[in-house]
């Protein structure tokens, strides 16, 4: 399977505080640009994986179905229908991708029938053994993150705490071993404790900053308070 | 930023523990986790003892405090309520060195040991109530006998609770009789295989599908156990007669024989004045 695409990033820097879609929806039911943004920010990626993994699509195609997803749920107002009462935004948003490109999938299997039609084989899922739901829920917890560490950096350059910063991605996004409070301490000629409260303050600013973005997802105060119960327990 | 699998999973877990900056506790190891909230094992630096310590919604911080102000021996005493300097909201609360009812059912104890922890688990519930509080989330798992026999009941729910399927009334909207029926399932759960109709009987009341058909408050169960316990019947119950009369036995047995040695001397001595 060709890799999967770039699309997604840079990623955008979001005000700190964000209102919830309903209240950025406000009594209209439209969403404006800044909260579309944001969820296309956050769902670009796992929108694309799923297709992937579920109808076996290649990189391009696979991006040009998360591409006329986004504009067709923008044409026909299709975040304006979510009803939170029924689901959350995640799941809602997901069924409506399976919707979609299962109907994009069929036309372009009726158009190419006669021919010789291969389907590619169902990558992620093979090598992950992750159901398709899975590994949207998964490239979703990975995009929240990866915006929120993109705003903890932001935070930490425009509040003079690049070396608290520092310290917290030597340790906490260590691909591989990751160094004693010890050796950072030394390496960075601070105390054990110094470590402690940088990684401290760090992680609970990145807390912070995922629950912000997650508020800026969803649809008012239960849906949050469900999916931070989710991703945080 | 790249973020790979291993590394989602270590911020997951690094962001979720609880900052305990600026307060006097030391984290020490997770213990326990559940719907609402994860406990953890901590050091009171002030007072150099260990604590549990429950970290949850901050929307959920006024039940904390409600839960704080049930003062009964069989309820988890409550040290201390705050906020995390993240916003989380924190209770305090003795540590309970013990087995979890669950485990401690699947030892060899005895029914009569098993009665005394559901009638003191009951006491807690039929106190609560009085207080106006429910716990929603009643099962084995929320309950530990301590290494002296005391019986502590914790987990008190809050407004968000749901209850776990086994224990979990099919009621509409959750109240006291909910707990009625979570109590009746938990005596089920601790009952042995071998365990008396009478018993089995007071659970299924109390677990009856209907709320008005429960016992109408758990003192009025805890009085069913009782009366079992003194070998009288139970409302739970409408006894065959063979029943009746063996328990009559069973609880007069010293009369019985006392009558059976009588008449065995009269007879005895009829015999001997015809012979």
């Amino acid at each position: 399977m060709d890799p999967d695409t770039a699309i997604g990033g840079p990623h955008g820097h979001f005000p700190s505080t964000q209102l919830s879609l309903l209240e950025a929806a406000g009594s209209g039911g439209a969403l404006p640009n800044e909260a579309l943004e944001r969820v296309t920010a956050l769902y670009w990626k796992p929108v694309y994986r799923f297709i992937r993994v579920k109808f076996g699509k290649n990189n391009e195609d696979a991006k040009d179905l998360t591409q006329a997803f986004f504009a067709t749920a923008l044409e026909r107002d299709f975040f304006a229908r979510f009803d939170a009462a029924k689901a959350s935004f995640r799941t809602y948003l997901r069924m409506a991708v399976e919707r979609f490109a299962a109907t994009q999938h069929a036309a372009a299997n009726r158009q190419k029938r006669g021919g010789d039609i291969e389907f590619e084989p169902i990558g992620g899922q093979a090598v992950t053994g992750e159901s398709p739901e899975q590994v949207f829920e998964r490239e979703w917890q990975r995009q929240l993150f990866a915006l929120a560490l993109d705003d903890l950096r932001a935070h930490s350059e425009a509040n003079g705490k690049q070396f608290q910063f520092e310290v917290f991605a030597a340790y906490d996004l260590a691909d591989c071993a990751r160094p004693s409070y010890a050796d950072l301490a030394a390496r960075h000629g601070i105390s054990e404790t110094a470590v402690t409260n940088h990684l401290a303050w760090a992680r609970r600013m990145l807390r912070q900053f995922v629950n912000e973005r997650l508020r800026g997802v969803t649809a008012g105060a239960r849906d949050l308070r469900g999916e931070m119960r989710r991703l945080w327990m | 930023m790249d973020v790979s699998d291993s590394i989602l999973d270590h911020l997951r877990h690094v962001a979720a523990l609880p900052d305990l900056t600026g307060t006097r506790y030391e984290l020490e190891s997770e213990i326990g986790r559940g719907g609402l909230g994860v406990v953890y094992a901590a050091r009171d630096r002030q007072l150099d003892r260990r604590v549990a310590l429950k970290v949850l919604d901050s929307a959920l911080a006024g039940e904390a405090q409600l839960i704080a102000r049930l003062e009964h021996p069989a309820i988890v005493p409550i040290y201390e309520t705050g906020t995390l300097p993240d916003g989380r909201a924190f209770y305090a609360m003795k540590l309970v060195a013990g087995a979890r009812l669950d485990r401690y059912a699947a030892g060899p104890h005895s029914l009569g040991e098993r009665l005394r922890v559901v009638r003191r688990v009951g006491e807690a519930l039929a106190f609560a109530h009085t207080r106006g509080v429910i716990h929603r989330d009643l099962k084995p798992q929320n309950v530990m006998v301590g290494e002296f026999g005391e019986v502590y009941v914790m987990d008190w729910g809050v407004e968000a609770v749901a209850g776990t399927p086994a224990f979990r009334a099919p009621d509409a909207r959750m109240d006291a009789r909910s707990d009625i029926y979570a109590l009746g399932a938990l005596l089920e759960s601790v009952l042995p295989a071998n365990a008396p109709p009478a018993l089995r009987a007071i659970g299924a009341k109390a677990m009856q599908a209907d709320p008005a058909a429960r016992y109408p408050d758990a003192a009025a169960l805890l009085v069913d156990i009782g009366r079992f316990q003194d070998g009288l019947a139970v409302e739970a119950w409408s006894e065959p007669a063979w029943h009746r009369l063996r328990r009559f036995g069973s609880r007069n047995a010293v009369l019985l024989w006392l009558l059976a040695a009588y008449a065995g001397v009269k007879l005895l001595l009829f015999f001997l004045r015809n012979i």
